[in-house]
């Protein structure tokens, strides 16, 4: 394989359909072999895959990753390798593919309809239970006081989309969709609910340090 | 389970950060600061908001953490083979 500079890459890849065609296969050939070793290596999710099925699996993603970076080929802003930008693009094709295939069964609606917080709290005691009645009885008292916030600091939205993100682990780009708005729009939703969870809680004297050692096991 | 769900919800409320970058100003950057911890570097020390932005958001901790081990994966030269 030829090694291109970022500028002999970009040439190549706009160029006449000979030097195009070998640079496209290139590009393919070198964005499958590090999907195929991110794959093969880094998921444990996919450890019950063959060989010829990852292989085929990273086929698949290299050339929609090369369609991606041909799309894209403006925005190479040129202060990285031309293929560590690739690779990146290569990183979101395949990640967002696998996230996309492991949750889809996955419906919003249905998740803030089940288990709430407050249910699963009151049970908190029972669970873990402590060794004297005051500790239990601050305990429960912090949970309302945290339940209370969780419903009276944030919006609808922000609760749904807090507990969707930080406490099922649901990716955001999974709710996103569900929710009607892109990756970036909702990170910001989330961020600004902890931000006013978190003043919410400080605003009633209760400090992140002191939650995390009342609630330690 | 139930102690797990609260230690995430406060977990996740602990960092909260008043500054921060969001996900699309954070995978701008991606591509140059890996190549600086694949080699070696610091996130902290390089970019510490990109940081910061990572231990908030586990979707972009997943993709710069496999872009980077990709990246180590051909300096190496880990990476020769299309298929197992």
């Amino acid at each position: 394989m030829i090694e291109r500079t970022n500028e002999q890459w970009i040439a190549d890849l706009t160029g006449a359909s000979a030097a195009q065609t070998q640079a496209l296969q290139d590009l393919r050939e070198r964005l499958q072999r590090g999907i195929f070793y991110y794959l093969s290596r880094e998921r444990s999710d996919l450890a019950q895959l063959s060989a010829q099925e990852l292989t085929q699996m990273a086929e698949d993603l290299a050339q929609d990753a090369t369609l991606r970076v041909m799309e894209n080929l403006d925005s190479f802003r040129g202060d990285s390798r031309f293929t560590t930008w690739a690779t990146k693009i290569a990183v979101r094709v395949a990640i967002s593919d696998l996230r996309r295939a492991r949750y889809k069964d996955f419906r919003l609606d249905d998740l803030t309809a089940e288990d709430e917080l407050l249910p699963v709290a009151a049970n908190l005691n029972n669970h873990n239970p402590l060794p004297n009645p005051e500790s239990a009885a601050e305990r429960s008292d912090v949970m309302t006081k945290i339940d209370s916030a969780l419903r009276e600091a944030l919006t609808d939205r922000q609760y749904q989309a807090l507990e969707a993100v930080a406490l099922r682990g649901v990716p955001l780009e999974v709710v996103a969709e569900q929710m009607g708005t892109n990756r970036n729009a909702l990170y910001k939703l989330v961020h600004d609910a902890r931000r006013k969870l978190r003043s919410s809680l400080e605003s009633q004297g209760l400090s992140m340090d002191y939650m995390m050692d009342l609630f330690q096991d | 389970m139930l102690q797990d769900q609260l230690d995430k919800l406060l977990q996740s409320i602990l960092r909260a950060h008043e500054d921060g970058m969001d996900c699309e100003s954070c995978n701008a950057e991606f591509e140059c600061l890996a190549e600086q911890v694949a080699a070696g570097g610091d996130l902290h020390a390089i970019l510490p908001a990109v940081e910061a932005h990572l231990m908030c958001c586990a979707d972009c901790r997943e993709e710069f953490e496999a872009l980077v081990t990709i990246l180590r994966a051909e300096n190496g030269g880990l990476t020769s083979k299309l298929t197992d």
